[in-house]
């Protein structure tokens, strides 16, 4: 559960209806046409914007601003420090078979090309094309709901212009000049509130989400490069802790420097 | 000019002229002056041995030369 997005929509919605129970009736606020205008015009204009593939991913989209998918980048790191020791223990080949149980479909991909005997420019070429084609993925869904975020005050506009002609065309009619009126301005609020609270937040989050995967997949590539390269895990360590901010870093315990003694002895002697 | 193995046991052949260092880590790691990096089957002591039987074939093949000439 993303506890930010619950929270953001629960305090945004929340305090805009205690506002309004605060000083009048909610039936004044209720207005099924102009439900239908907001909501009708904005996933019509949606359809049109994108291809049926698209929105498919719609469910999902929203599924990953609701909830978190758990990047552990200090996990990450641990990890690829560890098939570096066992790359120098063992040799290179032998992390194919270590990653065989890996569910990260990246990694898996990165030490693959690295055991095929593939030239580290190419490693890094392969490996980074698939990071971009990842980001530009990304930025289609978030352009999807950011097509909500900006159609739905636009349909705001139109609920408005509509009760405005209902209005002026009935002028003569002073007893529904004023609920006319009202009734132009809640589509409106509809869509400001639809648009300001859901769908542009929403679409600034995936943006965010899609920043800290990208920033993973980056640390993979230079740990992969590094085992490669044969580099000691001590630096591949440092390389990638430049990713984190200083407070995550992992501070050094007893037993790991134990361990990377031992190491470092046991490759000396080969 | 020597030739090495890949690790998927493709042979190339690079210029041991510009080889800056060769590390064993366990896997062989050539590193070339330019930063580009390839990977061998070869041992470090067997590039080694590599690079000394080419130049010492240039040598030979020139001293035969010069001798041809007279």
């Amino acid at each position: 559960m993303d506890l930010s997005t619950i929270l953001g929509i629960v305090s945004g919605f929340g305090f805009v209806l205690y506002a309004i129970a605060g000083g009048g009736a909610f039936s004044d606020f209720l207005d099924v046409p102009s439900m239908m205008i907001v909501f009708g015009g904005t996933i019509g204009s949606v359809l049109i914007s994108f291809p049926m593939n698209d929105m498919k991913k719609i469910v999902k989209l929203f599924k990953i601003g609701f909830f978190d998918k758990k990047i552990d980048a200090k996990k990450t790191i641990k990890k690829i420090i560890d098939l570096s020791y066992t790359s120098k223990r063992k040799g290179l080949l032998s992390l194919e078979s270590e990653i065989e149980d890996y569910n990260n479909a990246f990694l898996k991909k990165g030490v693959l090309l690295i055991v095929d005997g593939t030239d580290p420019e190419m490693v890094r070429e392969i490996l980074e094309m698939e990071v971009v084609n990842l980001e530009k993925r990304h930025e289609k869904g978030q352009n999807i709901i950011g097509a909500f975020g900006k159609y739905a005050p636009a349909f705001g506009m139109v609920g408005t212009l509509i009760g405005l002609i209902k209005m002026l065309t009935n002028l003569n009619d002073s007893d529904t000049l004023g609920p006319s009126m009202a009734i132009a301005l809640v589509t409106t609020f509809y869509g400001a509130l639809l648009a300001n609270v859901l769908f542009n937040p929403l679409a600034n989050k995936l943006k965010l989400k899609s920043e800290l995967e990208i920033m993973e997949m980056d640390m993979l590539i230079e740990g992969i490069l590094s085992i490669q390269s044969g580099e000691s895990p001590y630096i591949i360590e440092e390389k990638l802790n430049s990713f984190l901010n200083s407070s995550n870093r992992d501070k050094k315990d007893e037993n790991e420097d134990e361990e990377e003694a031992e190491i470092r002895e046991g490759v000396q002697e080969v | 000019m020597i030739r090495v193995t890949r690790l998927n046991g493709q042979e190339v052949i690079i210029n041991s002229e510009i080889i800056e260092f060769v590390e064993d880590t366990p896997h062989t790691v050539i590193t070339m002056r330019s930063g580009n990096k390839i990977i061998t089957r070869e041992t470090a002591d067997e590039i080694i041995d590599k690079v000394v039987e080419y130049r010492q074939r240039i040598f030979n093949d020139a001293s035969m030369l010069k001798r041809k000439r007279g």
